[in-house]
């Protein structure tokens, strides 16, 4: 699904990624876990097309194409959707207008018809339903106002509408009590269709007991340096970040 | 589908929106989808006396079925137009003839609409109805 080839780059003038190699494969589960200035963020915002990040050498290879030669709007109309740590609040626009245009424009790229305002919020209205959303949340400004659980419920509604085939989620699960995990980690599992990839980066077990993942990356300095089965996460609970070593070396 | 189930289908549409705002921009979200008749169909006899903005509506009428194509010149127009024509399009005039336009009521829109433009739906709907007469005439006469 999507190869990351010895993948530099830095923010600014700090190198952040140190020669990063990953394959997410189809319709698997990966999560990628380290200590904080790992690197987690800055590979989430690499693969989105972030603009702080300067990839400086290596390449990501997405559908048999070179991501980095994509614009951030072509990668997510190709399937590529990131769940931002913390979900912006812009005031003045409709929650429910800007995922209907969103929606439409991958609609569009896909060469299919786009939905009408009552399609759309038929639509809307299954998704809100399933995720325990007040259905007036689709009417107000975008993550305005919204506690920190409705941000990230809000997420995944956006995920569930746009339907992707990379989803990347970067720490869903802070800020959640167990209610809003549970309700997340329920849409997320929605998702699995056996096609769909997804990369999980978070500090915490608590959301892989949800959301069970096919494997466990350790991302230290800029570069993964385990990779094992779900196994791995008891150890690193257990042990911590320091007791792993770079496979690699 | 019946002209009662259409009525019946807009209805729950329309309940999906949250403030009268959004209904009116569906309104206009369905308008873009109009057909704009030819120049030369845009005539006095096409020309509907009576709406707030300019509009023009064509009947052909086959030895069963009314077959109407319109166009209205504003956004609102178009897309009360659209779902009217909806509605009554591909009818025949005794399913027309007995429909009463007051259950068009409870899709609830007729509130949105200024008073003008509630005249212009009533001088829309008597120009269809004057057709479904016409062609009632002609098919018993066909007969």
């Amino acid at each position: 699904m999507m190869k990351i080839e010895n993948l530099k780059a830095n923010i600014g003038s700090k190198e952040i990624l140190k020669g990063l190699n990953l394959v997410l494969e189809e319709g698997k589960v990966h999560a990628i876990m380290g200590p904080n200035g790992a690197g987690k963020s800055t590979l989430s915002k690499a693969v989105t097309g972030h603009y702080e990040i300067e990839i400086t050498g290596g390449d990501i290879v997405y559908k048999n194409r070179s991501l980095l030669e994509m614009s951030p709007e072509e990668r997510a109309l190709e399937g590529i959707f990131l769940s931002f740590q913390n979900p912006v609040e812009i005031p003045g626009v409709n929650n429910a207008y800007f995922l209907r245009t969103a929606l439409n424009a991958k609609r569009k790229h896909e060469g299919k018809k786009e939905l009408n305002a009552a399609e759309f919020l038929r639509l809307m209205k299954e998704h809100l339903e399933s995720l325990g959303m007040k259905s007036d949340m689709i009417s107000r400004s975008l993550n305005e106002g919204f506690s920190g659980g409705e941000k990230k419920r809000n997420e995944i509604l956006q995920m569930l509408v746009l339907e992707p085939d990379v989803i990347i989620l970067d720490e869903i699960d802070s800020g959640l009590d167990i209610d809003a995990l549970r309700a997340v980690s329920e849409g997320i599992n929605k998702m699995k269709n056996g096609k769909r990839s997804f990369l999980v980066i978070t500090h915490y077990s608590r959301i892989l007991d949800y959301i069970k993942p096919d494997y466990i990356h350790v991302l230290k300095e800029g570069k993964i340096v385990k990779t094992a089965g779900p196994e791995l996460v008891a150890q690193l609970e257990a042990e911590g970040y320091e007791s792993i070593e770079d496979e690699n070396q | 589908m019946t002209m009662q189930e259409k009525i019946a289908r807009y209805k729950a549409d329309f309940d999906l929106f949250f403030c009268p705002d959004e209904k009116i921009e569906y309104i206009i979200d369905l308008g873009k989808h109009q057909i704009p008749l030819k120049e030369n169909e845009k005539n006095d006899e096409s020309f509907i006396r009576g709406c707030s903005s300019n509009a023009w509506l064509i009947c052909e009428c086959d030895h069963d079925k009314m077959h109407f194509r319109g166009e209205g010149e504003s956004m609102m127009a178009k897309g009360m137009m659209h779902i009217i024509l909806d509605i009554f399009n591909h009818r025949t005039p005794e399913e027309i003839l007995s429909f009463d336009p007051a259950q068009l009521q409870s899709m609830g829109i007729a509130e949105l609409l200024s008073p003008v433009r509630q005249q212009g739906l009533e001088a829309f709907l008597n120009t269809i109805y004057d057709h479904a007469k016409r062609c009632k005439s002609a098919q018993t006469k066909e007969a």
